[in-house]
């Protein structure tokens, strides 16, 4: 047998692209090959998207609602909070609405919000203390966020003008959504799912779609469920949400059923739309935060000697 | 004659190994996270590829990217993050929201390098559509230091050839031309950074530092900094008589340092845990010559979050989901 060299390489040459200094080129290469302020004659596109502030009547106004979960005061809740604002503050015609777990609204998120620079409507609504986790309680014992979701549900019916065409997408802080999810779900008439990755113990969860339509549905938690979705995996329009007063989070659903009990009554599941691609592509993932271990902190305020309260964290 | 026979015999049994061979060496067949083999061509700037794709046949592209940088400013010093990274299920949601935040940031230009034997289609293509300038370079760690020096393994440093590649590339990229005004920061992939210290960084003369959050199990460890302004020591539980016991998130290095030290690098061989930044810090700057910013130290603007390790308990032995899916 001839022994056939075998390439050696330790560092190879790097892809990269360094912008040529000074002015703004026009050229294609300097922006993501999606985008690009001229386009060449002979391409398909639609007309091209110009830079921030984008104008808004450029599509269909649909503006998006999102209620996240902010949880009861947690360390890590201003890090999601910020690094949620950054990417929301990319999608156009976005308006966050924001509701703590409290019995008033705390200055922390307050500021954060004022200071994102993403229109907000900042509510609250404590969870009743015997529903309320406590410290202990794995996550999963007690649903949550029923309560928050519910008050901003409330607000969007009393507050909105009717026949505004819009989108809610319940987001929780600390999933990770990417930029294109905004724009897929931005087209919803009723209700829209798409896959979510990394949750129900899988790589991903996901609507099965044939034809167009969904059929069933690809996850190994809990399958019989009418709507084996997680909370992230769906945008319901506004304008059917006010057609249907009635519907809402259930407080007493089972563990793994709180989609379910909003979206039984709105929607059959052969009513779905199927976005991403009619949901083969994974836009959005069910990412968690590890709980910060501050063991050090709480000695040194048994020791009276914790850390400034005055520096927000 | 019988003797040609044998030859031919042999060459043409030998031929299809032989080629089969070279073939797997190329694409190996050991299936990555997402299913397929991940070979990149290399050499060819990123610039070239567009273009190529744009001259191809026009399929529909719609357009889903409403956000890019702000335009590359002339007067503005450079921010070089640097970002080892590995792959896990959740390296492509981690960089996705990482790419978010960046693209607030002007003149960021991003240094991802990936711990694998070759740049793999996943960051590739995230890097390609995510409209940052960037440079994408890999290293893979051999197993013996994964493994760990020490028995223990918390003490592994991780990301250190990395993010030495990260610096070797500076290093080169610069070693003919000007280098441009900018700074160096080591930002892993999980953590949470505000727009605002991207802005505080970015005047460095020298080395500046700041608090970071949840490390060393307080709520956030930070540089002692005297009523004149200067470092004096630091306020940590862990270890705070380091030469500098500070979180790799908690400082950022002038470029001209940089190149001005060739030699400085972080250290594998003998490295205690918590020591990794000292390793690379103690040959470019003593305490005294550090610059505090975050109003001398007061306000926290990055974060060391981490993210949990999803349980994937349902694939089973031979994967439920679709391993063709990336996710």
């Amino acid at each position: 047998m001839i022994p056939i060299p075998l390439p050696h390489y330790i560092f190879p040459s790097p892809r990269h692209f360094i912008p040529p200094p000074g002015h703004f080129t026009p050229f294609p290469c300097s922006f993501s090959p999606l985008f690009s302020p001229h386009p060449p004659h002979s391409s398909p596109h639609p007309p091209p998207i110009y830079p921030l502030p984008p104008p808004l009547h450029l599509y269909p106004p649909a503006n998006i609602f999102m209620p996240p979960l902010p949880a009861p005061p947690r360390p890590v809740q201003k890090a999601e909070l910020v690094r949620l604002s950054q990417t929301l503050l990319h999608v156009r015609a976005l308006h966050w609405v924001v509701v703590e777990d409290a019995p008033a609204p705390t200055a922390l998120v307050g500021g954060l919000l004022a200071a994102s620079g993403v229109p907000f409507t900042h509510l609250h609504a404590p969870t009743p203390p015997e529903i309320r986790r406590r410290p202990g309680d794995p996550p999963w014992l007690r649903p949550r966020g029923v309560e928050q979701r519910n008050r901003a549900l409330q607000w969007l019916r009393d507050t909105r003008p009717p026949g505004e065409a819009a989108v809610v997408y319940f987001a929780d802080d600390d999933n990770t959504y990417s930029l294109r999810l905004f724009e897929e779900m931005r087209s919803t008439r009723g209700v829209s799912v798409w896959p979510v990755g990394l949750v129900g113990g899988l790589r991903f969860e996901r609507p099965l779609v044939a034809g167009g339509r969904v059929v069933g549905f690809h996850t190994a938690w809990k399958p019989e469920r009418p709507f084996p979705l997680d909370m992230a995996g769906f945008a319901v329009a506004l304008p059917l949400l006010r057609a249907r007063p009635a519907a809402r989070f259930d407080p007493a659903a089972e563990r793994g059923y709180l989609e379910s009990s909003l979206l039984g009554g709105l929607v059959t599941p052969a009513q779905l739309e199927p976005k991403a691609d009619n949901c083969t592509q994974v836009l959005v993932w069910h990412t968690r935060t590890e709980k910060p271990k501050l063991r050090q902190e709480e000695q040194l305020q048994r020791q009276g000697r914790g850390s400034d309260p005055r520096i927000e964290v | 004659m019988l003797r040609r026979r044998n030859l031919l015999t042999t060459l043409l049994i030998a031929l299809p190994w032989a080629l089969l061979l070279t073939l797997w060496h190329q694409y190996p067949t050991t299936p990555l996270l997402n299913g397929t083999s991940a070979l990149r061509d290399e050499g060819l700037p990123s610039c070239v590829r567009q273009q190529q794709s744009i001259r191809a046949t026009p399929k529909v592209i719609q357009n889903y990217v409403y956000s890019r940088p702000p335009p590359w400013s002339d007067s503005l010093p450079t921010i070089f993050v640097i970002t080892p990274t590995y792959t896990r299920p959740v390296q492509k949601a981690e960089l996705t929201r990482l790419a978010n935040t960046f693209l607030h940031v002007q003149n960021l230009h991003w240094v991802v390098v990936e711990d694998s034997p070759r740049r793999t289609n996943l960051v590739s293509n995230l890097l390609e559509k995510a409209g940052l300038n960037f440079t994408h370079l890999n290293v893979e760690t051999p197993k013996s230091l994964k493994l760990g020096l020490s028995w223990i393994p918390s003490h592994t440093p991780r990301g250190t050839l990395q993010r030495n590649l990260g610096l070797h590339w500076l290093r080169d990229s610069f070693s003919n031309t000007a280098p441009p005004e900018g700074v160096v920061y080591f930002a892993d992939d999980d953590n949470t950074y505000s727009l605002e210290l991207f802005e505080e960084m970015r005047y460095t003369r020298r080395v500046s530092v700041w608090p970071v959050a949840f490390v060393g199990g307080l709520r956030y460890e930070s540089p002692k900094v005297s009523p004149a302004g200067k470092v004096v020591g630091w306020k940590t539980v862990f270890d705070p008589n380091r030469p500098f016991a500070i979180d790799m998130a908690g400082f950022a290095i002038s470029i001209k340092l940089i190149l001005e030290k060739p030699q400085a690098s972080f250290k594998l061989e003998g490295v205690k845990g918590g020591y990794q930044e000292t390793s690379l810090l103690k040959d470019l700057v003593t305490m005294d010559g550090l610059e505090p910013k975050a109003a001398n130290c007061t306000k926290v603007l990055v974060w060391h979050t981490r993210t949990e390790r999803p349980t994937l308990v349902n694939e089973g032995k031979r994967g439920f989901t679709d391993p063709r899916v990336e996710v």
